[in-house]
Parts: C-alpha cells; structure tokens; sequence
C-alpha cells in the first residue's frame, strides 16, 4: 500500500510534464489519427490523475468519474473519430496554417503564458501550480488547434483537447465537483459531437471538402 | 587511478565504435526479418579497408589526403569528454561541452572540404546538404546541453553527471525530458541516421554523409568509417551520462568499475534498440522537410532553456 | 628613464608615418627611395608594437600633449586600453604592410603608387590617433582624417561614377556617425567644463539620468555607423570590396576596431555601464547583426563583397559580448562583466588578425586571376599552395574552430551566456542563455560559407583559364600573409598570452572584477586538445600506405569538366531556401524568342539580391530631408534687397533678445 501511495504521489507530482510533451507533440502532429491518438494520451494521462487523487482524497466519487473518462474520452471518442474517418475518406493531412517550427514556438509561449497566469494568482489559491498551468494550456492549445487547423474534424478535436483543460482545471482546484455536474457535462459534449458529426458528414455533402477556411458565407 | 580509467573509458569509446554500428544493424535487419551481417562485420571492413590502397583523384591538393585524418583526430579528441563509468572524463572541464561540439565541427568542416576537392558533384552535393543541416543542428545542440548545465549549475559534464547521481529518477523535470528530446534528434541528425540520411544508402537522391566521403577508399575510407562510428557512439554515451547515469562507480573499484561497465552495456543496449526500431520505423524525412525537424528541435530546446526559469531548481 | 624612451619611441612612430614617411615618398622619385620610405613605415610600426607592448604587458604609461602647437588641446595617452588597441593596429599593420609593398608595385604606375603609400600612411597615423587621444578634439581630428584620407584612398583605384557613388554613400554615413559622436562628446561638456578624458571620466559620475541616456544612444548610433551595425551598415559592403585589398584589409580588420575602441571608452570608461536594458538593446543590435550579416554573407559569390558582410557579422559578435558585459555590470556581477568583456576585447584582436589575413588572401587571388568572383576560380591550392594555406588558416579561425584563434574568444562568449542563468533577473536568466542558440547560428551558418568559399576557390577543379594559369604570389606577399596566419595559430593554443594582460584592464575599467577563473582553464585545456589532435594527426599520417591517382568518379562518365563541379550559388542554394525570408531576391527570366515560348532558343534567368533597407528605411528618410532641403531653397530668392533684409532682421532679433533677457 506504501508503494501505491509513493506512485501516486510522484505521479501527481510530475504529470503535468507529460501533459506539456501531449500538448507539443499535437501541435506538430501532421495526420488526424496522430492527432486523435495524442488526445486518447493525454485523457489517459488525465483519469490516471483523478484515479491518483482519488485515492489521496479517498474519495469514491473520484472513481466513478475516472471510470467515465476512461470510457467515453480514451476509448470511445476516439473510436467514433476513427471511425468517421473512415467514412468520410478525405485525405488524412491536418492542414496546419503554420509551420511545425512556428506552431512549436507558439505551444512555448502558450506554455509560458499559462504559467505566468496560474503564478499570477498562485498566492491566493492553493493548488498545485505545474497543474493548474498544465490545464491552462490545454485550454490554449485546444483554441490554437481550432483556429489554425482548417479542417472539420480537427475543430472538433480542439473542442475535446479545450474541454479537457476545462476538466481538469475543475479538478484540481475544488478537488472533483460534485457528480451531477461532472455527468451533465458529459452529457453536453456528447450531444454537442453528434450534432457536429452529423454536420461535417452536411458540409462533405454539399461542398464536397471539409476545408473549413473555404467556408466563407457567415455574413451579413 | 582515475586518469587510468579515464583512458579506458576513452580506449573503450574508441575500440567499441564499431561494434555499436555492427549490433544497431543486426537488430534492423531483425526487424526487417533478415538475418544481416554479423555483429563483427565492421572491425573486418576497416581491417580490410587499411590493408588497401589510397586512390586519390588528380584534381586533390593536400586538404583531400589530410581531411580524413583531421576527422579521425577530432573524434578521438571528442571522447575524452564523456564520462562512461566514473563521473569524471580525461578533459573534463568548465565550459567543455562547447568544445565537444566544436570539435565535431572542426572535423566535419575539413570532411566537407575534403569533398570538394574531390571535383565531382557529389562530393559538393553532400557538402552543401550537410553544410545545410550541421548548422541547423548546432543550435539545439548546444541549448539543450544549456539547459541540461543550467538545471545542474554545474558547467562541466562530469558536474552535470555527478548532480544527476544525487538525485531520484522519479524526479522528472520537464527541463530533461524537453532537453532530451532536442538531443536525441541532434543526434539523428549529427550522426547521419534515419529519418535525416541513410547511412547504409549509395543513391545520389538519398546521400548526404555517404555523398561527402564518395571518393575516399582505403586507409582513408577506413578512418572516416571508424570516425563516424566513435562519432555515434560518443554521443550515445552522451546521451546515457547526461539522462541516466544511475550506475557509474562512485568509487574506484574494481567490482564498481565492472558492475558500471555492465550497467553501461545495459543502457547502451536500450538506446541502440531505440534507435534501431526509429530508423526502421520513420521513413527518410525528404531534404527540405529537414528544416522543419531541425526547427522543432531548436524550438524544442529553447523551451528547455525557458522552463529553466519555471522549474525550481 | 624608460617613460622617456617610451615618449621618444611613440614620437618616432608619429613623427615617421605622419611627416617623414608622406614627405619622402611625395618628393621620390626612384623605387629605391620609395622602399626606403616603406621600411620606414614598417619599422616605426615595429616600434609601435614594442610601445603598445611595454605599456599592455607591463604596467608603463604614455603621455604627449600637442597643445602648444594647436588652438584646441591635443593630448595623447597610453593606458592600457589604448595600448591594447595600438597593439592591434601595429601588430596588423606589419604584415599588410609588407604585403602592400609587393602589391601597390603591381598594381599601381610609379606615380600613384607612391601617392597611395602617403596616404596609407597618414591613414595609419590617423587611426593611431583614434585609439590615443585623451582629448576629444584630437579623437574627434583623427576621426574625420580616417574617413577622408580612406576615401581617398578608395578613389585612388579608379574614377568610374558608380565607384563615386559609393564613396558618397560611405562619406555621408560616416559624417552622420561622426555627428552623433560630437554630439555625445559635447553633452559632457556643461559638466567636466573640458573635452579631456580624464575630466570627462570624472564628469560622468555627476551626469544626470536622462542625459546619459542621450548619449549612450547617440554614442551607440554614431559609433555603429562606423562599426558597421545592421541597420547602419549599408556603407560596408559599397566600400570595402571596391578598395585595394590591402586598405581593405586595413579598412576592414582595423577601421572598424576603431569604433569598438570608441564605443568602449563611452560605455565602460566614461558612463561606467548604466541600466539593463543599455546592454539588452547592444545585445539585439550585436545579435541581428551577427545572423544577417551572415546570412547575407552566404549569398554572395564577390569574395571581397563576402568578406565585407563577413565583417559585420563579426562586429555583431563584439557586440553580442559587450551588450553581455554591461548587462552583467547593471546586475552588479563585475567579474562576469569582465569576462564577457574579455571575450569581445580579444574576439576584437582575432578578428583584425583573421580578416586582414582572408582580405589579403583576396588580394593574392585577384593578382594571380584578376578576379575575385568565386564562379570564376577553382584548383588554385595546388597552384598557390602556401597562400591557399595561410588563408585555409584564416578560413578557421573566422569560423571560430578549436586550436585557432577565432574559437577562443567565442568560447569566452558562449561562457559568459551561460554564466547569465545565475543572475537574479528573469529576464537575464532567460536572453543570456538563449544567445548561446542565436551565437550557434551564426557560428555554424561561418562554417557553411567557408566550407563553400576555400572550397570553390582553392579546391576542385579550375574553373575559367585565369584560375588553371594561376601562380604563386611574391615572397613578400607571402611572408606578410604567413605572419599573419602564425599568430592565429598562436593564439589559437597559447591564448594566455593575451588573455592574462586582457583579464588586468579589465580590472582597471571594471571595478571590483577580479580575474575570472575561465581565462585560467582554457588556457591549460587548449594545448592538451591541440596536442591530442595533432599527436592523432601524425599518428595516422605515420601509417603510409600507397597511393594512387585515379579520376574522380563520375558515375560511368569519363570525362569530367570543370562545369561539372558545385558553384558557390549552387552550394549556397539550400540554406538561402531555407532562409528565403530574409533575402527578397528580384527575378528575371526572358525565353527568346518571346513569341515562340514553347521552343526557346535561349533562356536567360537573372537574380538580383536587394536588400530591403534602402527601399524601406532609407529612401522614406532621404526623400523627407531632400523635400525640406528644397524647401528652405525658397529662402535663396536671388534678389539682394532680400538678403540685407535678411540681415536686418537678425540685428533686430539680437537686440531684442539682449533687450528681454534681463
């Protein structure tokens, strides 16, 4: 049991080192399913940490909300991302907008920024700072990989890789919420991935690419 | 005592150069479900290789017959630097990992002159593709070997060894992960090897390295394979010293020297495996996408130096 | 006693180059009288080297006041700074000189010949002035006489329009710089009430803040003019390559030493460092500098023009240091601020040493081919074997590879970037270390451009019948050019012979600096590397085995031409891809015939690379004053009645001013 403790608090201790070599690697990865398999890595990465606090916390809700993570966003996202990618057969390239040194650059200063932020207001709250800013910048890197990835279906992963941060920040700092919200968020993006699914499949339809920089018609 | 295994720390760099190159290609060819050449195959070329004769092309002057010589000094110089099994090195000193890579460059500078002087387009080919990657290579180099020095506030590898000794394995810092994976493509792209070049490759399209060494043959060819050997070999022993050094004979011993050579080989062994699983599994990176794989490894370094300042020390 | 023969010494050197020397060789009129005026030169700079020594090495001092004879005060001075530098300016002057000898006789008819050794020589005497004075009106005098009598010496080569142009380009930055500097000296004035250097050293103490911010920055500005800092440095490369190569390498390797030495006196003597953020703006300048002259460096296939960006480069890497040193003083680090200013002192040293020695490996060439351009050279080691040596060892040096000289001080360089991470600023803590990548950089972007130059001029395969017919150069030619390669190599593996002196000034203009341990360790390191290398090297050589000649493969071809071979812009091709932002290259491409495109008879591809300051920073700037200029032309109406009016007006205007000042 000592052993457990020992694992789990050096793990609690360093994770945030492997989020920041998740959120690098995303940034340069140039195909979808690199990008999908990078996202499951970092949702593991992310339930390991919350099965590691609830066996700090001893708390029992932590498990069944690890349980959930594990389930939905390692396994079946990225199942049902696969799978769309199948079925929709368009080229497997991510399209970046900028180069791997630029975006790798732009992952540093994102990085930077989180922590500046998280130090920033570090005195008032008590909470791991490698943490809190881990979370901050994957809510960064989520927006940076919907703003600079022009297609579909990397929209929807920046989704992901922002909700995650959005989780995992809310972890941290009340040390899990209370279960209802957790699963009513659940919910949400569930729902809200469907829709968008079934939209992406609308726009291949009628434009025939899923090249969302061509998608110029939100005017007035 | 200690200068003497620093010798055979050197002598061992040196003499077992070959040997890395030999088992990093069986264990391709075991992917490649080959059965491959013998693990001993490279002592067997350069013997071959020095019992030849030297053909030099009638355009030469004398930097073509003495660049190979030059490269071959320059890499022996630069084991002195790397401790193996003891954290110390025969010139370990403040600052020396500038000269390692300044050593290398020096060799590889009169390697890329020894091209040219060769007069065919080959030799310029791979001179000026090298030229394109050594610099872009020197950077990350050198940050990376920054960052690891500023982590350990010591600025000398047989410092920076000694600190890692005293500290837990568990006690990952971003900086070192970061700073180990810009070296770790430093070294693809220092030592020649997939996804930057193909070493085992003779295809104009596909040479840098091989491009640059075309025209030598005999003593010559040997020393400048012999060379590029100690030259992955060094570095590998680099990367085991500054990353994971958890072994090496504190004290000089001789039950302590030989348990750090066997933990050495260990280690070694993991690397080449690595590597050899790397260079299989990535496909040659085309020439002007190398850019781009160096500029993540700068980037990646600078990040390392940065995070220097966030991580407390 | 040794004060007095000191005294008697530097008036010698003086009283040979600026009087004896241009008098004898104006008034020459056989060849043996123009040698002996030569020797003359070169003897009394042989005499400088022994004053500049006793006062570096040891502990003499030197003072010679001029002003009885002048209505402003002239004073020389010797400490040890001023030594150092005179030491650089003899040291070099030597070899050029000799080189010179044999060069301007080949070059130049009898007449200008010896007009351009009197110039030469008050050339030198000007910069010795430079670097000696401890007055400002006689810094300010040797300053002005450098600019001239180089242009004249310029103008000396030929008198074709595009050559005045240049000469204007270069004699309008550098009355702009001197400006700034005047300014500068001149803002000292309301408090040391004297433009002496010592009083100014006391005044600096009392300067208020925002003064010293003035002049740091009209310092920085009129001295980076003349060192040739992007983006002031547009002159460099108009007026260096169209010299002859000795005064370029005089221009190059000494000139723009002469602005280091001022812009040093400003910021460590006179403002004794000043706020942070002083040493992060020189850090940037030195860092852009380093990378674009570099940069620009690689495209080029003009030796010369090569060389002359090469220059700028370096000069960045001086800078690099010295921002370093004064970041480290506004710290309160004093013996990281003497190490890094070590560094830049002696990369100063390498530099005059390496780039004299390449210019004058560009002069050997261009006697042996006519020619300069890399294109049209090739093979000419094995033709010219101890010039393609010495300039082999040149090559090194500047790319700053171990055992020689050009390796030291960016070792010393790369150290005190590393010494940054333990300041307490974040800031430092960060940029220091980061420099190391950007110094890196430019290090390695030298050692492709100098692959690509020995390797295109002296190796392979001639290129064009002047290279295939190419000899070796004159004894003396080679001689100074050798000289010069020694000491590289002397430098290279014996650095403590100029590091130990360097660490003792350091300590008289950084307070509180004691001798960093650096300087100690490098010095006992090196000769063990130089002697591991060589001792591997001759090892190796001892293992003979026979050797054959057999033709270059060609891959099934037999025979192979000289076109066959890399070029310089073929070599340089992937790294200007890689950096292509940075060059902006105009492209022309014409098939003729232009209305049969599909079965062209001839295709001709023409690039020109402009470089974007003119178009951007300068041209906007030029054009404004230019427009003001014919502006204030209204006031010129020709009609005499205007201008007595004029002049009334100003009586008025007086005598209302002396009315309403009491």
């Amino acid at each position: 049991m000592g052993l457990v403790a020992i694992a789990t608090a050096k793990f609690l201790g360093s994770f945030s080192v492997f989020l920041f070599l998740t959120v690098l690697l995303m940034v340069v990865a140039r195909r979808i399913s690199t990008s999908v398999l990078l996202f499951s890595l970092q949702s593991a990465i992310i339930t390991a940490e919350v099965f590691a606090m609830g066996v700090r916390e001893k708390l029992a809700a932590a498990y069944v909300v690890g349980a959930l993570v594990l389930l939905i966003k390692v396994i079946a996202i990225p199942y049902a991302f696969f799978r769309l990618v199948d079925r929709l057969k368009s080229p497997r390239d991510v399209k970046a907008s900028t180069t791997p040194t630029q975006s790798v650059f732009i992952a540093g200063a994102m990085i930077y920024l989180s922590y500046a932020a998280v130090h920033s207001f570090g005195q008032t709250v008590h909470v791991p700072e490698d943490a809190l800013a881990a979370a901050v910048a994957l809510i960064l890197t989520g927006s940076f990989l919907m703003v600079s990835r022009k297609k579909a279906l990397m929209q929807m992963l920046g989704l992901l890789v922002l909700e995650n941060g959005i989780f995992l920040a809310a972890l941290i700092t009340t040390f899990g919420m209370p279960l209802v919200i957790e699963i009513g968020i659940f919910f949400d993006i569930l729902v809200g991935l469907l829709l968008m699914g079934i939209f992406t499949f609308r726009i291949r339809d009628t434009f025939d690419h899923l090249d969302v920089s061509k998608l110029r018609r939100l005017r007035g | 005592m200690t200068t003497a295994i620093n010798v055979l720390q050197a002598l061992l760099l040196i003499l077992g150069a070959p040997l890395v190159t030999g088992i990093v290609g069986k264990i391709k060819a075991a992917i490649q479900r080959r059965q491959g050449a013998s693990i001993w195959r490279p002592y067997a070329e350069i013997a071959k290789l020095f019992r030849k004769e030297d053909l030099v092309p009638p355009s030469a002057s004398w930097v073509f017959r003495f660049a190979p010589k030059v490269l071959f000094a320059t890499a022996v110089c630069a084991v002195a630097f790397v401790p193996v099994l003891q954290p110390s090195a025969l010139l370990g000193s403040r600052g020396d990992f500038f000269f390692l890579v300044y050593l290398l460059a020096l060799g590889r500078f009169f390697l890329s002159l020894g091209a040219l002087d060769g007069g065919s387009a080959f030799g310029g080919m791979g001179a000026s593709r090298d030229a394109l990657i050594s610099t872009l290579a020197e950077a990350p180099f050198l940050l990376g070997l920054v960052a690891v020095s500023i982590m350990s506030a010591h600025a000398d590898i047989p410092g920076i060894v000694m600190w890692t000794l005293q500290r837990n394995v568990f006690d990952i810092s971003a900086v070192h992960i970061l700073a180990f994976t810009s070296l770790a493509m430093v070294v693809l792209a220092e030592t020649g090897r997939m996804p930057v070049d193909n070493p085992t490759t003779h295809l104009e399209l596909t040479m840098i390295h091989e491009g640059m060494v075309l025209e030598y043959s005999g003593p010559s060819l040997a020393l400048v394979e012999w060379a590029s050997a100690i030259k992955l070999h060094a570095m590998l022993a680099l990367l085991i010293s500054l990353f994971g050094p958890w072994g090496m004979a504190s004290t000089v011993s001789v039950w302590g020297i030989a348990a750090a050579l066997l933990l050495y080989l260990a280690k070694l062994t993991a690397l080449m495996i690595l590597l050899a699983l790397v260079e299989s599994v990535v496909a040659k990176l085309r020439m002007y996408l190398v850019p781009d794989f160096l500029g993540v490894a700068s980037a990646v370094s600078a990040l390392a130096v940065i995070f220097t300042t966030l991580v407390k020390r | 006693m040794q004060v007095v023969s000191i005294q008697v010494a530097f008036g010698f050197l003086l009283a040979s180059l600026g009087l004896l020397a241009p008098l004898v060789l104006i008034a020459s009129r056989t060849k043996r009288v123009r040698a002996f005026a030569i020797a003359l030169i070169v003897g009394s700079n042989v005499v400088g080297c022994f004053v500049a020594g006793l006062c570096f090495w040891g502990e003499s001092k030197l003072a010679l006041s001029f002003s009885r004879f002048t209505p402003f005060p002239f004073a020389l001075a010797l400490d040890k700074l001023s030594a150092f530098f005179l030491l650089l300016i003899c040291a070099v002057t030597v070899p050029v000189a000799l080189f010179a000898a044999a060069y301007f006789d080949r070059h130049y008819d009898g007449q200008r010949c010896k007009w351009a050794w009197a110039f030469s020589s008050l050339f030198l005497l000007s910069m010795i002035v430079v670097v000696t004075a401890s007055t400002g009106f006689a810094f300010l005098v040797g300053w002005e006489l450098m600019t001239l009598v180089s242009a004249g010496l310029i103008l000396m080569e030929g008198d074709s329009s595009e050559r005045r142009h240049n000469v204007f380009v270069y004699l309008l930055m550098m009355h702009a710089g001197a400006a700034a500097v005047v300014a500068s000296f001149f803002l000292f004035l309301p408090y040391s009430h004297s433009l002496d250097f010592a009083g100014i050293r006391a005044a600096g103490a009392v300067v208020p803040a925002g003064t010293r911010v003035v002049i740091f920055l009209l310092a920085f500005v009129g001295f980076g003019t003349k060192a040739g800092i992007i983006p002031l440095h547009l002159w460099l490369p108009r007026a260096h390559p169209i010299a002859p190569s000795p005064v370029s390498a005089l221009m190059s390797g000494v000139m723009l030493k002469t602005a280091v030495y001022g812009f040093v006196r400003f910021a460590f003597d006179f403002l004794a460092g000043g706020p942070s953020w002083f040493g992060y703006v020189v850090l940037v300048a030195g860092a852009v500098s380093g990378l674009l002259g570099v940069l620009y460096a690689i495209a080029e296939h003009d030796l010369k023009r090569l060389l002359a960006y090469h220059s700028v480069e370096n000069i960045g890497i001086i800078y690099l240091g010295l921002g370093t040193s004064l970041v480290f003083l506004a710290n309160h680090a004093p013996v990281l601020a003497a190490l890094a200013l070590i560094a830049a002192l002696l990369h100063t040293f390498n530099h005059a040493l390496f780039k004299s020695l390449l210019f004058l490996g560009a002069g050997a060439i261009s006697n042996a081919t006519h020619t300069v351009d890399l294109e049209e050279l090739g093979g000419l080691q094995r033709r010219m074997p101890v010039t393609g040596t010495a300039f082999l060892i040149g090559c090194c040096s500047i790319v700053g590879l171990p055992l020689f000289n050009g390796f030291i001080s960016e070792w010393l360089t790369f150290r005190s970037f590393l010494a940054g991470s333990v300041l307490m600023s974040t800031k430092a803590q960060i940029v220091l270390p980061l420099m190391v990548g950007v110094l890196a950089l430019i290090g390695g972007l030298a050692a492709a451009c100098f692959v690509k130059v020995f390797g295109v001029a002296f190796l392979g395969r001639p290129r064009s019948r002047e290279a295939e017919n190419a000899v070796e150069a004159p004894r003396l030619m080679r001689g100074g050019m050798t000289m010069l390669a020694a000491a590289c190599l002397l430098i290279g593996i014996l650095p403590g012979i100029l590091l130990r002196p360097l660490a003792s000034l350091t300590q008289v203009l950084i307070p509180g600096a004691g001798v960093p341990d650096e300087i100690v360790s490098i010095a006992r390191i090196i000769p063990w590397i130089a002697a591991i290398i060589l001792g591997v090297t001759a090892l190796t050589a001892l293992f003979r085995r026979v050797q054959r000649m057999a033709p270059t493969w060609g891959c099934g071809l037999s025979q192979l031409t000289s076109r066959m071979q890399y070029t310089s812009t073929a070599f340089s091709k992937p790294i200007r891809f890689v950096f292509s932002s940075v060059y902006k290259p105009d492209r022309t491409l014409d098939k003729l015939p232009a209305d049969d495109p599909y079965f062209p008879v001839s295709i001709s591809y023409r690039s020109v690379r402009t470089t974007s300051y003119e178009k951007a920073l300068y041209r906007p700037f030029v054009d404004r004053i230019l427009s003001l200029a014919h502006q204030l032309r209204r006031l010129q109406t020709g009609n005499i009645q205007v201008y007595l009016l004029y002049i009334f007006l100003t009586l008025v205007a007086l005598l209302a001013f002396l009315r309403f000042q009491r």
